[in-house]
């Protein structure tokens, strides 16, 4: 063990404070996949913002921060322009002695913004300060924004901005800046195991695996059947497996290890030995049982095939509705890629928040998962005499809030639930056996640029208002709305999973309709 | 008529010219509650922890001085906070003739129309998280600047209304059929313009097949209504100190004063001592009361009984924190929720004006989250203490659930 140790650190022989000047004289390999990756080039975030921006007709994939580096600010697109003064403070290679910590979270600097612990021993003399147990905190520099699944996670929805409660006179629970908080139910993993980001992401999901991927779900690794179905292979096919239990050294070297379904590499904290399995928490080798997932009717029900775990078993969702964006386009900000004040401002406005009852649509993967606005953009762009040409583009996004809880939704709140229905908020009914649909929000009304309710990804006919920035990804159509809620009809009084009815609804239902059963008789006519 | 003005103007200069023909109007008045707001006035004193309050807006006790609980700061609170609104008010009424904070003048018998109170009198007070722009299907946007949207199409801020921005939700039908607030909250026969409005009494038709009789204790407005307003855990902090930069992004609170006070404060160099009226004085006094919720909701809907059995919708009013830093920075309250270890919070069943043709879907409230979830997430502050009514009893919720009632919806639904 000790070898492979040594010969790993003679690997990475020297670790410095930048990937350019440092880290790849020894970490080629990483560095080179790193260079590639949606999280140093932020590629996924501008090239969705140039087709939301209406700027491509197809999500058009660039090179990101590398594209826009060479790119003289007068020749910036809007889409551009928004990127480079809003969203580029994040990514890996940004110079992270631009920020005053008095303001901003310090970002960026290469490797050593996840690798490096201030206070921490570290790996050796070389690597002073550097780990690979990479504390969650440094995920959270830039994961809190956008879908803000790191604060998701840790039970965090960033709220109105009230600040409340207030304590000694001040007001709390601040993110950052004119930014806050209130808590609600963090996801299992925290709450149950308080696992960090890299206890379930691996290195090749967030270093990338060399390939500019179009989009961040394309290069997450980890899904929650890789640990909660898990599929071991032997140890000593990973040579990455070995080395990096040796790194941790809290864990020790089993037979065998999981192994992720999408990249097929190594998950070395979940170990099997013999028949027991055993997960350690990298940060401190701590053990935990992993609960299996059950093979019970409402896993392994072909009427639920479709749906993704997260669209069951996540509890919140942070609902973001109504971005305005105000352009002033003689003001000046401060440009995060070319570091100096360049021509155009921007400020955002928002219409309301809300965390309740997670909307399902088909999601990116082409499997039913939480969806919320992402994003609804109102633009309003003025020059000197006042003119306002903005545009609009309203959007909903599909991802994994990371609130995981054990318990799943229950029938009602999918199969006859408006908001998880992606009606939004309103009241929803069947009568003479049409659904119906008065929604309350009304966006003419409230000054929107739109004829549907803001909160409204589709009709109740399934006619889709707002779009999304994925090719497979779409609300539910008419004949999937319809579906959802003919099953309630029966979830009214069938509302346990292992009802029999379940077992095959299709003859079930025909049974039904055919008066052969005993409710039927009582409730047709 | 020339000759009637001026008979008319010594009066309107020197007392209320509404009296020469309404003498007793302003007995009548006197004892109505919008005249005492008794009603508003004890709620809040009580939920601050004085037991038994029964006072009224003429009788309202002078703010105490010397501050150790909730109960010692309720009556300045109330003064600066709440009673901004009253008859008298110089905010709704600049006159000195109490009648024409409702009523407009008329001239004589035959325009005595003209002297109806209008329906933008009423919502001069009647508006925000209360009955009243409801109606109008408006709700309040949070605090914080990022929801002063959207942009006009001239380039400005949306143009407030009572200081207040609003998001536009489905109107009362009456509303959009026309009708106006004193239409319904009328003086009929014995009844006060201050009783609740009976819809039967306009309303007397009504199809047997849709009201059952296992429906005959639900209020008309529990199904008719369509959203209804809830606004959890109001914070409030009196701050007698310069403390104003925390409140840059929160100089919006639903208070025309004290928003051009902090807008003004902030960019001073020179810090104003913190000043607010009181709203029954007109006096500026010291410290400022500052206020915050958790959240607002439009769709959070429960049930409870109100006093007279009758099962209506609930809403917070409210669920209090209440802090108190002197000007010596010293914190008298921090944070207080809780009287004799009782969180400060009221739910009290009300009448949402957003009344709809087509009422609630069964589903509403026989598989209301709130009601029936144990596991939903704030469980804690969407729903609690009740007065003015109670709780649904245990047998009321399994009532919510029985096989009777989903033998008769999946009927329906089956239909």
């Amino acid at each position: 063990m000790k070898l492979l140790i040594l010969l790993f650190i003679t690997i990475i022989n020297v670790f410095g404070s930048s990937k350019d000047d440092g880290c790849i004289k020894c970490h080629k390999d990483i560095v080179h996949r790193i260079d590639n990756s949606i999280m140093n080039n932020m590629h996924g975030v501008l090239d969705v913002l140039k087709y939301q921006f209406k700027e491509t007709k197809t999500i058009e994939q660039t090179l990101g921060i590398n594209y826009l580096k060479n790119k003289p600010s007068s020749k910036q697109t809007l889409a551009e322009n928004h990127f480079s003064k809003l969203c580029a403070a994040c990514h890996i290679d940004q110079d992270e002695t631009i920020f005053n910590p008095n303001y901003h979270t310090p970002r960026g600097g290469g490797c050593v913004t996840c690798h490096r612990v201030e206070g921490v021993k570290g790996i050796d003399k070389i690597h002073k300060n550097l780990t690979t147990k990479i504390p969650s905190k440094n995920c959270l520099k830039c994961h809190n924004r956008s879908n803000r699944i790191g604060l998701s996670y840790f039970g965090k929805f960033e709220s109105e901005g009230y600040g409340t409660p207030y304590k000694n006179g001040k007001l709390t629970h601040s993110i950052d800046r004119g930014r806050y908080y209130y808590e609600l139910p963090a996801d299992i993993h925290h709450t149950s195991a308080k696992l960090d980001c890299i206890d379930c992401h691996t290195e090749k999901g967030v270093m990338g695996d060399g390939k500019q991927h179009k989009h961040m779900e394309d290069s997450v690794d980890i899904s929650c059947v890789d640990c909660h179905d898990a599929k071991f292979e032997n140890t000593s096919k990973f040579g990455l497996a070995g080395m990096l239990i040796g790194l941790n050294g809290n864990m020790p070297y089993p037979k065998e290890i999981a192994v992720t379904k999408r990249k097929n590499s190594p998950l070395y904290q979940l170990q099997k030995e013999d028949d027991n399995i055993t997960f350690y928490r990298k940060r401190d080798g701590k053990e935990f049982d992993i609960s299996k997932m059950s093979d019970a009717p409402y896993h392994s029900s072909k009427n639920h095939e479709r749906l993704d775990c997260t669209a069951c078993h996540s509890s919140w969702i942070p609902s973001c509705y109504g971005c305005h964006e105000v352009y002033f386009k003689n003001g000046k900000q401060y440009d995060w890629i070319k570091h100096k004040k360049t021509k155009g401002k921007w400020m955002e406005l928002r219409s309301y928040l809300r965390y309740e009852s997670p909307a399902l649509a088909i999601g990116y993967n082409e499997k039913i998962m939480p969806t919320a606005p992402g994003c609804q953009v109102i633009t309003s762009i003025y020059d000197k005499n006042i003119t306002n040409e903005g545009f609009h583009s309203f959007a909903y996004g599909a991802w994994d809030p990371h609130t995981t809880q054990k318990q799943s939704r229950g029938c009602v709140d999918c199969h006859f639930n408006p908001q998880t229905l992606g009606l939004g908020a309103g009241i929803l009914d069947i009568k003479d056996n049409n659904i119906t649909f008065q929604p309350y929000f009304n966006s003419v009304q409230s000054g929107l640029p739109i004829s549907y309710p803001i909160d409204s990804l589709i009709s109740k006919d399934g006619k889709q208002f707002q779009s999304f920035s994925r090719d497979k990804a779409r609300g539910f159509n008419k004949k999937e709305v319809s579906k959802i809620v003919e099953v309630y009809k029966c979830i009214i009084c069938h509302n346990k999973w292992d009802d029999k009815i379940y077992t095959d609804f299709k003859v079930s239902k025909e049974l039904f309709y055919d008066k052969k059963t005993k409710c039927a008789k009582d409730i047709l006519k | 008529m020339r000759l009637l003005i001026l008979f008319l103007l010594p009066l309107v200069l020197y007392s209320n010219e509404c009296l020469v023909c309404h003498p007793k109007k302003m007995k009548q008045c006197e004892n109505s509650n919008h005249f005492t707001l008794k009603n508003s006035i004890n709620i809040t004193r009580q939920t601050w922890g004085i037991k038994d309050s029964n006072v009224t807006l003429q009788t309202l006790p002078e703010p105490r001085v010397k501050i150790e609980k909730p109960s010692n700061l309720v009556d300045d609170f109330l003064r600066r906070k709440c009673l901004k609104c009253h008859l008298n008010s110089k905010t709704i009424n600049k006159t000195n003739n109490l009648c024409l904070s409702c009523h407009s003048r008329h001239i004589d018998k035959y325009d005595f129309k003209k002297a109806k109170p209008t329906q933008k009198k009423c919502l001069k007070c009647h508006n925000n998280e209360f009955v009243g722009t409801d109606y109008l299907g408006l709700f309040p946007h949070d605090y914080d600047k990022a929801y002063r949207s959207p942009i006009s199409k001239d380039g400005y801020y949306p143009n407030k209304q009572y200081g207040i921005d609003f998001h536009h939700l489905s109107s009362d039908i009456h509303f959009q059929k026309g009708l106006s607030c004193v239409d319904c909250h009328n003086k009929k026969g014995n009844k006060s313009w201050e009783d609740k409005v009976d819809c039967k009494s306009c309303h007397q038709k009504i199809s047997k097949s849709n009201h059952k009789n296992y429906h005959e204790k639900i209020s008309c407005n529990t199904c008719h209504s369509s959203w209804s307003s809830s606004s959890y855990e109001l914070n409030v902090l009196r701050d007698d100190t310069k403390d104003y930069n925390q409140w840059k992004r929160l100089t919006v609170q639903e208070d025309i004063y004290l928003e051009k006070f902090l807008k003004k404060a902030l960019k001073s160099k020179i810090k104003p001592n913190p000043k607010m009226p009181d709203y029954l004085t007109n006096k500026l006094k010291d410290g400022i009361w500052y206020s915050g919720w958790k959240f607002r909701r439009w769709e959070n809907i429960f049930l409870v009984n109100d006093k007279n059995g009758k099962i209506k919708i609930a809403r917070p009013m409210f669920q209090y924190r209440i802090s108190y830093k002197d000007k010596n920075e010293k914190m008298i309250l921090d944070d207080v929720y809780k009287i004799d270890n009782k969180k400060i919070e009221a739910f009290i069943p009300y009448s949402p004006h957003t009344i709809t043709k087509k009422a609630k879907s069964c589903e509403m409230c026989h598989e209301n989250r709130i009601m029936l979830d144990k596991g939903l997430i704030n469980s804690d502050i969407l729903k609690g203490r009740v007065i003015n009514g109670s709780p649904f009893s245990n047998g009321q919720l399994e009532k919510l659930r029985s096989d009777f009632y989903k033998k008769e919806r999946a009927k329906l639904l089956f239909k």
